[in-house]
C-alpha cells in the first residue's frame, strides 16, 4: 500500500492555491450552516487527513445525480470535490471497465476495510433474484451488500437510492428496492433530490471528511443542513400564496407576473429541500423562480403523488384513478341515497302496521 | 296518538357544549379545508402584501383546530372520569358479548327492517355508539394526529414536529399524509348524513323529542293509547 496523501498535498500538487482553498473551506462551512469559528477545522482536516477512497457504484438509475454533481457550480468545488475524494470506482467516470475495475473495487473492500465511503446512485431491483440490474455478472443487489459490508459510510445519492423514485413507483415490475431497506446494519445518509443539488452533494461528503462522521439527520434519515424546510417556508412567491394571488394556466396574464403555482399542482408545500436557497447551476435558478411547479422530486414516493400538475393527488379508489373529492363525494352520495331508501322503507313499514291496527280494531 | 308518561334528562351541559362546539368547528374546519385545497376565490386587484385571502383561511383552519382539538380532550375526560350515566365510555365495550350480542344485534335488526319492534334506548343505542366511535372518535384523531403532524411541518425539530412529526413515516410522505387528511375529512359530511337522518327517523318513530333533546337535554317516553286512535 503506497503513503496516504492528504487534501491539501493533493491540491497543492493540482495548482490550487491556498487563497482558493481556504475559499471553499469557507464555503463549505457555511453551507453546512457552520459559523466562521468552523473554517480552521475544515482546513485543519484538509490539511491532515488522509484522503479517502469513494466507492460510486450505479444501480437502477439515470445518471442524473453523477450529471449534476460533476456541475458543482462552484468551479473551485467542483475541481477540488473531484480531485480530494479519491473516485476509485464509479462506472462512469472510470477509464477502466469490466474486469479490470471490478477489480479494483475488490482491492479497495481489501485494502480500505472499514475506510471507505461508499456512495450508492440508483437502487436494487429485488425481483427474480436481481437480475434486472447486473454488473459484469454479478447482480446489483450483491453488489451492493458486498461492498457496503466494509464501508465506513453509506451514502444514498438521489431519490432513487434514497427513496426509490421512479424505478418503484406503481406497480413496480423490478421490485426496485431503495438503499435503506437492503443495507440494515448500517445508518445510510439518504440525499434525495432528481438529481439532488450538486452543492448538497459536495456538502454532505465534506462534512463526512472533516468530521469523520455524519452531519446530523432528520426522521428520514436525510442532512438536517440541507433537508430541514420546506421550499414553501423559503419561496419567494409565497406572499401571493398567502394573498390567494394562484396561477391559473401557464398561458395566462397570472403566469407573466410569477404569481403562486400552488393551483398549478406545485409540491412545494410538502417537500423538504434547499433548491430556493442553494439554487441551481451556481445559484441560478430553480423550478419555481422558472415558472414551474415544484415536482417534489426530493420526497418520498412523488410519482405515485401526482398527477404533477394538479394540487389535488390521485388515490386510486376501487381500480379507479380517483381524488380525494371525488371520493368524498360519491360516499355523501351514496349516504344520501342509503338514508333516502331507509326512509321509504321506514314509511312502508309504519303504513303497514298501521293498517294491520286498524284491521285489528275493526276485527275485534 | 300516544301519551307522554316520562321525562327524561339525558344529555347534560358539558354533552351538549361538546356536541355543539365540535359541529361548529367541523363545519369551519371542513369549509377552510375545502378552500385551502382548491382556493377558488378570485384573486384581489392591488400588492399581494395587502390581502391575506389563503392567509386567512389557513388561519382559521388552524385555530378552530386548536378548539377542535381543546374540546375533543374535554369530552375524552367527560367520558372518562365525568359523573355522566350517558355520557361515559362505560358502558361501550364492544370487544364484550355482553355489548356485541343481544343489544346490539337487535338494533341492527330493527334499522335493516328484520325485526319489527323498535328497541327504545334513553342513552346511545349499540349501533349508534359504534358508528360515533368510529366517525367521530377515530376520524377525530386520525385528523387531529395528522392536522398536528402538517402543522409542525413549518419548524422541523419544533415541539409539535417532535410530538407528532412521527405520523409522515405512516404515510411515506407529507404529500400522501396531505391526501389522506383531505380524504378522511370526507368522513364528516358522510356522518352528517347518517346522523341527521337517524335522529329524525327516530323522533317520528319514537317521538321521544330527540331533535330537541340535545339543546335541552331532555327526552321524552311516549306510550301508545289505543283508546286515542281514531
Amino acid at each position: 500500500m503506497k503513503k496516504e496523501t492528504t487534501y491539501a498535498e493533493i491540491l497543492e500538487s493540482r495548482g490550487v492555491n491556498r487563497r482558493d482553498f481556504l475559499k471553499f473551506c469557507s464555503l463549505m462551512s457555511v453551507y453546512l450552516g457552520y459559523s466562521s469559528t468552523f473554517i480552521p477545522t475544515f482546513v485543519r482536516a484538509m490539511e491532515t487527513k488522509p484522503r479517502i477512497p469513494v466507492i460510486w457504484l450505479h444501480g437502477l438509475e439515470c445518471t442524473c445525480c453523477t450529471e449534476s454533481f460533476i456541475r458543482s457550480s462552484h468551479p473551485i468545488t467542483a475541481d477540488i470535490i473531484l480531485n480530494m475524494i479519491s473516485l476509485d470506482y464509479d462506472e462512469t467516470l472510470s477509464a477502466a471497465a469490466g474486469d479490470q475495475l471490478e477489480a479494483v473495487r475488490k482491492q479497495i473492500i481489501k485494502d480500505y476495510k472499514g475506510k471507505y465511503i461508499l456512495a450508492v446512485e440508483g437502487n436494487a431491483p429485488t425481483k427474480d433474484d436481481g437480475v434486472y440490474c447486473m454488473i459484469n455478472g454479478e447482480s446489483f443487489t450483491n453488489v451492493l451488500k458486498e461492498t457496503a459490508a466494509d464501508a465506513m459510510a453509506v451514502i444514498a445519492w438521489g431519490s432513487c437510492a434514497s427513496f426509490g423514485c421512479v424505478q418503484n413507483a406503481k406497480p413496480n415490475p423490478t421490485g426496485a428496492t431503495p438503499v435503506h431497506k437492503i443495507i440494515k446494519d448500517k445508518t445510510v445518509v439518504n440525499v434525495p433530490g432528481c438529481p439532488p443539488i450538486a452543492e448538497v452533494m459536495t456538502g454532505v461528503i465534506t462534512h463526512l471528511l472533516t468530521f469523520g462522521k455524519l452531519p446530523e439527520l432528520d426522521r428520514l434519515k436525510r442532512p438536517k443542513a440541507f433537508y430541514g424546510t420546506r421550499i414553501h417556508d423559503k419561496c419567494y412567491r409565497r406572499p401571493y400564496f398567502d394573498a390567494g394571488m394562484f396561477v391559473e394556466s401557464f398561458d395566462d396574464a397570472s403566469a407573466n407576473k410569477g404569481w403562486c403555482l400552488y393551483k398549478m399542482g406545485c409540491k412545494g408545500p410538502t417537500t423538504f429541500n434547499s433548491c430556493p436557497t442553494v439554487k441551481w447551476n451556481g445559484g441560478t435558478s430553480y423550478p419555481i423562480q422558472a415558472g414551474h411547479p415544484c415536482l417534489g422530486c426530493s420526497e418520498p414516493g412523488f410519482w405515485d403523488n401526482g398527477p404533477f400538475y394538479t394540487r389535488l393527488a390521485d388515490v386510486s379508489f376501487l381500480g379507479t384513478n380517483s381524488n380525494a373529492d371525488k371520493i368524498g363525494m360519491v360516499a355523501v352520495g351514496a349516504a344520501a341515497a342509503g338514508m333516502a331508501a331507509h326512509a321509504v322503507g321506514t314509511a312502508i313499514k309504519k303504513n303497514k302496521k298501521q293498517k294491520s291496527e286498524t284491521a285489528n280494531t275493526e276485527e275485534g | 296518538m300516544g301519551q307522554l308518561i316520562e321525562e327524561q334528562y339525558v344529555w347534560r351541559l358539558p354533552v351538549r357544549l361538546y356536541h355543539w362546539i365540535n359541529a361548529f368547528c367541523i363545519t369551519l374546519l371542513f369549509i377552510t379545508g375545502l378552500y385551502i385545497a382548491s382556493p377558488v376565490l378570485s384573486p384581489s386587484i392591488g400588492e399581494a402584501v395587502w390581502y391575506h385571502k389563503m392567509a386567512w383561511f389557513r388561519y382559521v383552519h388552524f385555530g378552530t383546530a386548536f378548539v377542535f382539538l381543546a374540546n375533543f380532550i374535554f369530552r375524552l375526560y367527560w367520558a372518562l372520569f365525568g359523573d355522566d350515566k350517558y355520557g361515559r365510555f362505560a358502558g361501550f365495550k364492544p370487544w364484550s358479548p355482553i355489548w356485541w350480542g343481544k343489544p346490539f344485534k337487535e338494533q341492527l335488526k330493527s334499522y335493516l327492517f328484520i325485526k319489527q319492534e323498535e328497541p327504545n334506548y334513553s342513552g346511545h343505542n349499540p349501533v349508534a355508539a359504534l358508528t360515533h366511535f368510529l366517525f367521530v372518535f377515530c376520524g377525530s384523531l386520525f385528523m387531529i394526529l395528522t392536522g398536528l403532524a402538517m402543522y409542525g411541518e413549518n419548524n422541523p425539530g419544533g415541539l409539535t414536529d417532535s410530538l407528532f412529526g412521527w405520523t409522515v413515516l405512516i404515510f411515506g410522505s407529507s404529500q400522501s399524509m396531505h391526501t389522506m387528511h383531505h380524504v378522511v375529512a370526507w368522513v364528516f359530511p358522510v356522518y352528517l348524513i347518517l346522523h341527521l337522518y337517524a335522529v329524525v327517523r327516530h323522533d317520528i318513530v319514537e317521538r321521544s323529542s330527540i331533535t330537541s333533546s340535545i339543546i335541552t337535554g331532555y327526552k321524552h317516553k311516549v306510550e301508545e293509547c289505543p283508546e286515542y286512535t281514531d
